[in-house]
């Protein structure tokens, strides 16, 4: 195959599906991100060269989406596929059919490959084992959401460079027990070398010490309840969305608590972590994990994650094309 | 017999062979490993059944040489806890399909739970689950449970005399949890008065909303919603003291029995003996799926739980089987490796009186969804078995002991007696009630061999040891295993 540029694909990529960056390796987190860098660069042209082409690209989200199913769709349509989607409030899943059965009839329909996102983890495994082509995991449940973390790695990459970000380390925090966001950049980046630390509310951190005690050797992953000792001299903070209804319940602290003690203000980071970028998955709770004047300051990254989620998708959807050729 | 593996000497005077579900005429088996529940004794040696009774017993003497024979003798099992789902469910699971699975599994009794369409909470729906059990035409034995409340709403007692009188094992709502304290007084007390168990499901429930897994490494790295340990471990905390209250209050001629289903908790053991020391009737058990299995294989990990428990599954490898299989979401979850542990040493020991089958066949529709989705728990009837058999194998649970936890200890929990179930024992002139297997023989769990009709387990395509040779219930063959003709 040949990517969007015209250039030979990089070889060995084995993957069927992209449902985590879990069982990822090193190389091959650089395989996505490099070929990603070279979507962004060619994404104004015309390009001669259309992966996608003639194939039918099939958005299911079980649960309400914008940013991720657009981005997604921009990206389909970029490598010549044709995107259609499937929104959970309009489809026949909530009319009681299963997602196996929609997972089939989008098939039958034509679909050459599939996106998925659905409230439950697993969900996106279950659709691989009942479609024929690729599928990608656009977030399961509290599991994983795998470009998501890609495009946060390339987004690191970018902005700090790979000579910082090899002894840099980043700080996640908020919700992580309930986030798939946080779940895939602890593969994602410890996989790199990254420092990871995590800090939030402890209630948010329930099982996540036994997670880093287990990783692999070599993986570095630090739970702290110490915001201060979390964000410390961190390259970058990445905060996590905090759900509304997450809060004020099972001992969870009320919203302006949250914001009190776990908001990213800009004093706290001028005290602790000054040369820090902010992270964010998005959408932004304005004023509860960060507050406006951060979230649009120097220091955020968030609107060029959101600009990379378009590339990283590409190149993952041209490598998963490329292995189901 | 087709390959000469099996030493075994089926001679039936009648027709030349052995029909499903007629009296066994004339089965002599030569020198097989004997198992006693009862006595305790298990060696090398032969039996003959005559007309459906054992009538003759030789074990060999101790300095017999050579090699321990694989083919097992023993008293056939009793399971403690299977939901068949007649009536109201045939297709997942009907009397004819579920005691044929039954006999697979080497099972000539099996107590079906309340939980049918309608609910067994009137003579009238024991009168027709009796029915059902007869009509299938197997001769395993079976009888089901009522429930604890009207229809197991948790509201009314139902009324324990007459569920009683028409043929009940013993009461439980399962698979609800019976959660309201107040009631399990009232039940305990009821039951006690009848000399009937309640069987309880231990949960704390405000500890397990929403649960989709077992709280640990691999709930936490799948992004499952936990069950902790705790819903189990204060619940049966809570149970016990309900029932020293009860035990206290009662007049001294009853003795309430709290029956205390599928341990799966290390912490639930220490309440427990603790109630026992004491002199409580409390009873329990565990399935086998909560020994030989554990959490990692929601993940994909595929061994046996001692053999994970020196490094538990901590993330996916590239290869590994898929993740999230439905057939490994249970209620209780399945847990770590190191209660799996703690639970077979709790058998050995005694503090677990029964192994159940907790078979729970699922039609696919409702097992092939997103894992939070689909239904818990496990067709289990013809691997529960095997998977014990695995954990002999492991060197931590002895054969004897095994074979007593499958019939001994679930006859005593039932007071077997009073539901005119023969006491299972290696016995001259005792009805045969027998199960005979090869250890050392393998079977894979497929289409092919499975009779429930629940696919609904992780194990499909396993190999599992212990193939059952022939099991024999009310003295007639219930299973014979279709390699032997």
């Amino acid at each position: 195959m040949t990517d969007a540029t015209g250039a030979p694909a990089p070889t060995g990529w084995q993957h069927r599906h992209l449902l985590d960056v879990d069982i990822l390796t090193r190389d091959e987190l650089r395989t996505v991100l490099d070929l990603a860098g070279t979507m962004a660069d060619r994404r104004a042209d015309t390009g001669t060269s259309r992966p996608l082409s003639g194939r039918t690209v099939a958005t299911l989200f079980a649960e309400p989406s914008t940013r991720t199913r657009v981005s997604f769709e921009l990206a389909a349509r970029a490598l010549g596929g044709d995107p259609v989607s499937l929104d959970a409030s309009g489809s026949s899943l909530a009319k009681g059919e299963s997602l196996i059965d929609t997972v089939r009839t989008l098939e039958a329909l034509g679909a050459g490959m599939l996106v998925v996102r659905h409230p439950r983890s697993g969900a996106p495994q279950l659709a691989s084992e009942h479609f024929g082509g690729p599928v990608l995991n656009a977030g399961d449940g509290w599991h994983a959401h795998p470009t998501q973390a890609l495009l946060d790695l390339f987004t690191l990459r970018q902005v700090l460079g790979d000579a910082r970000l090899a002894t840099a380390k980043v700080c996640i925090v908020g919700d992580v027990l309930h986030s798939r966001v946080a779940r895939s950049n602890i593969w994602a980046l410890t996989c790199w070398g990254i420092d990871v630390w995590l800090t939030g509310p402890t209630v948010f951190l329930r099982g996540f010490e036994a997670w880093a005690r287990a990783l692999p050797a070599g993986r570095r992953l630090t739970v702290t309840g110490d915001f201060e000792a979390g964000i410390r001299d961190s390259a970058a903070v990445m905060a996590l969305r905090v759900q509304r209804e997450r809060l004020e319940g099972a001992g969870a602290p009320s919203e302006a608590a949250y914001a009190a003690r776990w908001g990213l203000t800009e004093e706290r980071l001028r005290r602790h972590a000054p040369d820090s970028i902010v992270m964010h998955p998005g959408p932004v709770n304005l004023g509860v994990e960060l507050p406006p004047d951060v979230a649009a300051g120097s220091r955020s990254v968030i609107t060029r994650q959101v600009a990379n989620g378009v590339p990283v998708r590409m190149a993952a959807m041209a490598l998963l094309a490329g292995a189901h050729a | 017999m087709t390959d000469g593996r099996v030493p075994i000497d089926i001679l039936d005077p009648g027709d030349g062979g052995l029909t499903r579900g007629g009296v066994i005429g004339h089965l002599a088996i030569d020198d097989a490993w004997l198992v006693d529940p009862v006595s305790g004794r298990s060696g090398r040696g032969s039996i003959v059944i005559e007309d459906g009774r054992i009538t003759e017993i030789e074990w060999a003497p101790a300095s017999a040489s050579g090699p321990s024979p694989s083919v097992v003798v023993a008293p056939s099992f009793i399971d403690i806890r299977a939901h068949i789902r007649e009536p109201g469910a045939e297709e997942a699971e009907s009397f004819a399909s579920g005691l044929e699975a039954a006999a697979h599994g080497g099972f000539g009794f099996v107590a079906s739970m309340a939980d049918t369409r309608p609910v067994v909470d009137r003579p009238e729906v024991v009168q027709r689950v009796l029915a059902a059990g007869a009509a299938s035409g197997s001769p395993v034995r079976t009888r089901p449970y009522a429930a604890v409340t009207l229809g197991r709403e948790g509201t009314n007692l139902a009324g324990f005399a007459s569920l009683a009188a028409a043929g009940v094992v013993g009461f439980s709502d399962l698979p609800a949890a019976t959660t309201d304290a107040a009631m399990l007084r009232a039940a305990l007390s009821e039951a006690g008065g009848l000399g009937m168990p309640i069987v309880i499901q231990p949960d704390e429930p405000s500890l397990t909303a929403g649960a989709e897994a077992n709280e640990g490494l691999p709930s936490t790295i799948l992004g499952l919603r936990g069950a902790s340990a705790a819903a189990e471990v204060s619940a049966v905390s809570r149970a016990v003291a309900v029932l020293r209250q009860v035990s206290a209050e009662v007049p001294p001629d009853v003795r309430p029995h709290l029956h205390i289903a599928h341990l799966s908790a290390a912490g639930s053991l220490d309440p427990v003996r603790a109630a026992r020391a004491e002199g409580l009737r409390v009873t329990c058990d565990v399935a086998a799926h909560h020994l030989a299995l554990h959490d990692g294989w929601l993940g994909g990990d595929r061994r046996w739980s001692w053999a994970a428990a020196s490094s538990p599954w901590a993330g996916a490898q590239a290869g590994d089987p898929a993740p999230y299989h439905p057939g490994t979401r249970l209620d209780p979850p399945l847990r770590g490796p190191e209660d799996a542990i703690a639970l077979i040493a709790a058998l050995e020991d005694g503090t677990i009186d029964a192994i159940a089958s907790d078979h729970a066949p699922a039609l696919a529709v409702d097992v092939q969804r997103p894992f939070g989705e689909a239904v818990a728990g496990m067709s289990s009837l013809e691997t529960t078995l095997g998977l014990v058999l695995e954990t002999v194998d492991s060197g931590r649970l002895s054969l004897v002991r095994a074979m007593r936890a499958l019939s001994l200890g679930p006859w005593r929990a039932l007071d077997g007696g009073r539901i005119e179930l023969p006491e299972p024992s290696l016995r001259v002139g005792a009805e045969a009630n027998l199960v005979i297997f090869d250890r050392a023989d393998h079977w894979i769990v497929d289409d092919v061999m499975l009779r429930s009709r629940g696919r609904n387990t992780p194990l499909l395509g396993r190999s599992l040891p212990g193939r059952v040779l022939l099991t024999i219930a009310r003295g007639r063959l219930a299973w014979q295993d279709p390699d032997l003709d």
